[in-house]
């Protein structure tokens, strides 16, 4: 836990869902965690972390195959140094009970980003998106 | 991503620079497979390569897996401590040939 008490913020930012997005992502987080003077390695997993968050709404919830126009949100919210990344997105309804990383030790490739957005984060969470939205995800860090 | 490959003896050297994630990860497969598929020793340079993501990882853990098919190998050389950060996060630090 951080020692240094973090200014509450809000940010929210559309993006497209398509891999290519995936750069503006990360862009997009590193400009919040600027502002709320996030100390760099902890940056690091964090953009990484909401990085795989997006990109499994780009790979799962729309299998590759979105919509040019189609768009996500991520929202970066810290209040009382709690940090909450928040995603909305029109996909393909998540079922939370599918979602699982595969067997750390079975080395094979895939399967590895919801174990590092499991291991970096200390909370994930899938909520009832409200409409227009269908998945909304929330991924909560205490700073 | 942009890449150098290099050649010297029995070694051929793929330099990544860049951001490695999904959007790119076709590509580097497309650069580093031919090369392992020659047969030569391969070393992967990541000194220039500040980011990786999972599908990056899967680039390299299929890398080393197709090297050792072809009875070749691949080493991970000179990990930026960004990038090494991920591959331990993955418990790949034993199974990766890093150098």
């Amino acid at each position: 836990m951080s020692e240094i008490a973090h200014q509450d913020h809000i940010e929210k930012k559309a993006f497209l869902v398509n891999s290519s997005s995936l750069k503006d992502v990360r862009v997009f987080c590193r400009e919040v965690f600027e502002k709320l003077h996030i100390q760099e390695d902890l940056k690091d997993e964090l953009v990484l972390a909401i990085a795989e968050a997006a990109q499994n709404i780009v790979k799962h919830a729309f299998k590759n195959s979105a919509s040019p126009t189609e768009l996500m949100v991520v929202q970066i919210s810290c209040e009382n140094n709690k940090l909450q990344i928040a995603f909305y997105d029109r996909g393909t309804p998540v079922d939370p009970k599918k979602v699982k990383h595969r067997e750390i030790d079975n080395v094979k490739p895939g399967g590895l980003g919801t174990f590092f957005i499991q291991e970096i984060m200390d909370a994930v969470e899938f909520k009832d998106g409200k409409k227009p939205w269908i998945n909304h995800l929330v991924l909560t860090k205490q700073l | 991503m942009s890449y150098k490959v290099t050649e010297e003896g029995n070694i051929s050297t793929v330099h990544l620079d860049g951001e490695i994630d999904m959007d790119v990860t076709e590509k580097a497969k497309e650069v580093i497979f031919p090369v392992i598929d020659s047969g030569k020793e391969v070393h992967l340079n990541l000194s220039q390569v500040q980011y990786m993501d999972s599908s990056g990882i899967s680039v390299l853990i299929e890398s080393h897996q197709r090297a050792l098919e072809k009875n070749t190998k691949v080493i991970i050389k000179d990990v930026s401590k960004s990038v090494l950060k991920v591959i331990m996060m993955a418990k790949l630090e034993q199974i990766l040939n890093l150098e």
